[in-house]
């Protein structure tokens, strides 16, 4: 697979959230509007590719049996820097995503592709790999937010859609709404992909 | 008879693995150690900064702030009788010149949907909330989190000679009133709790 390829499986046909069903924690709890949803999503991006770089720089140097807690460390270290780094230099983006920062550790899209994609590639694919990824992350989280932000919020991206008669759907940014949006988004995804 | 399968361990593998984790661990370490040394200093700057910047905001006509000493904040909280004396954060004394125009109070009511929420309180010598600011909170985006913005606004103005109140739907104007978040009223009483704490702090201070 050439390095267009790896970036682009991620986007569409492997997308983390719509086909490959991963990292659904953050995705139901952040998707409450649009903002943020793409703030999770950029910041995730950034972690997946360095650890994802990391780890395949060193796959040779990792041993197999020890691989997850090697894994666990990169991938916590890089999230405490991001994490650090956004609350000296970014201090407006740390105040509306700094809570959701931490979770990125626990997202399993983030350990899933060091496990079935770093570990065993080179680190331009790598590279690659976790772009992409990260890119269907963000895009399929920003989708998600979206809808529920409109419908829920009457708004999109803090812009008011419908004007002060609009009645919001409040259920749409609860946790329902979430599941709701992503299953009837699954759905559709599913549908249309059998259907070609 | 019995055969016991023994399991052999092979304790050179087990410490290069060990050695391994840890080597990757350590590397791991110095780069978090570097980066927290980089980035520290900036976070507190950053801290102390906003911090002033909210007291400014909830307390406008004061131009000098002046800390209670935490002995002192401790006793106040005894004194007004608190539950959890803890949640009695900070106090600073606003001033102009010499003259005492009124206090912010930072109190961190544990009683929000999700935890802990900071609220800063600013009340003049007359008597009056000057403004609420939420410092910190782990609430519902979107829900919860809406305290942080217009919401607060109607704190302004409230006498602080009586407990406020948290209501669903709409508040009666000039009353001890406050108009629950739709959907969060967990967060609403949680920022009237630390406003009424703040309120209590004021009337003990003012004695």
């Amino acid at each position: 697979m050439n390095f267009i390829q790896n970036l682009k499986k991620g986007i569409i046909k492997e997308n983390p959230i719509f086909v490959l069903l991963l990292g659904m924690c953050p995705t139901l709890a952040v998707t409450t509007s649009a903002v943020n949803g793409m703030g999770m999503g950029l910041a995730t991006c950034a972690v997946l590719i360095c650890s994802n770089v990391v780890i395949s720089a060193l796959r040779k140097v990792i041993p197999d049996n020890i691989r997850i807690p090697a894994f666990v460390v990169i991938i916590a270290s890089f999230v405490t820097i991001v994490g650090m780094l956004m609350k000296a230099y970014l201090p407006s983006l740390d105040a509306s995503l700094g809570l959701f920062i931490p979770l990125i550790v626990v997202n399993c899209i983030i350990l899933g592709r060091a496990e079935a994609f770093a570990f065993g590639n080179g680190i331009a694919d790598s590279f690659a790999d976790g772009l992409g990824m990260g890119l269907g992350f963000t895009l399929a989280l920003t989708i998600l937010g979206s809808i529920r932000e409109i419908l829920g919020a009457g708004s999109i991206f803090g812009f008011s859609l419908f004007g002060a008669a609009y009645e919001p759907v409040l259920l749409m940014i609860l946790p329902p709404g979430a599941f709701l949006t992503l299953g009837l988004l699954i759905g559709l995804i599913n549908w249309k992909t059998k259907k070609a | 008879m019995e055969t016991k399968e023994k399991i052999q361990i092979d304790w050179k593998v087990v410490f290069k693995l060990g050695f391994i984790l840890l080597l990757i661990s350590g590397v791991a370490a110095c780069c978090l150690a570097l980066t927290n040394y980089v980035t520290a200093g900036t976070i507190e700057e950053m801290n102390i900064q906003a911090n002033t910047e909210a007291r400014q905001e909830v307390l406008p006509e004061a131009t000098d702030f002046e800390e209670v000493p935490v002995a002192d904040v401790e006793k106040i909280a005894t004194e007004i009788s608190m539950a959890k004396p803890e949640e009695l954060l900070e106090i600073y004394i606003g001033k102009n010149g010499s003259e005492i125009t009124g206090y912010t109070v930072k109190t961190g009511p544990g009683s929000g949907f999700g935890g802990e929420v900071q609220v800063l309180t600013g009340i003049s010598t007359d008597g009056v909330i000057t403004g609420i600011t939420i410092i910190k909170h782990n609430e519902t985006p979107g829900l919860g989190a809406l305290a942080t913005g217009e919401w607060n606004d109607q704190f302004t103005g409230k006498s602080a000679t009586e407990e406020l109140i948290v209501v669903k739907g709409t508040a009666k104007e000039g009353s001890n009133e406050i108009q629950a978040i739709t959907g969060s009223t967990i967060t609403s009483k949680a920022v009237t709790e630390g406003v009424n704490t703040s309120i209590l702090v004021y009337q003990t201070l003012s004695e």
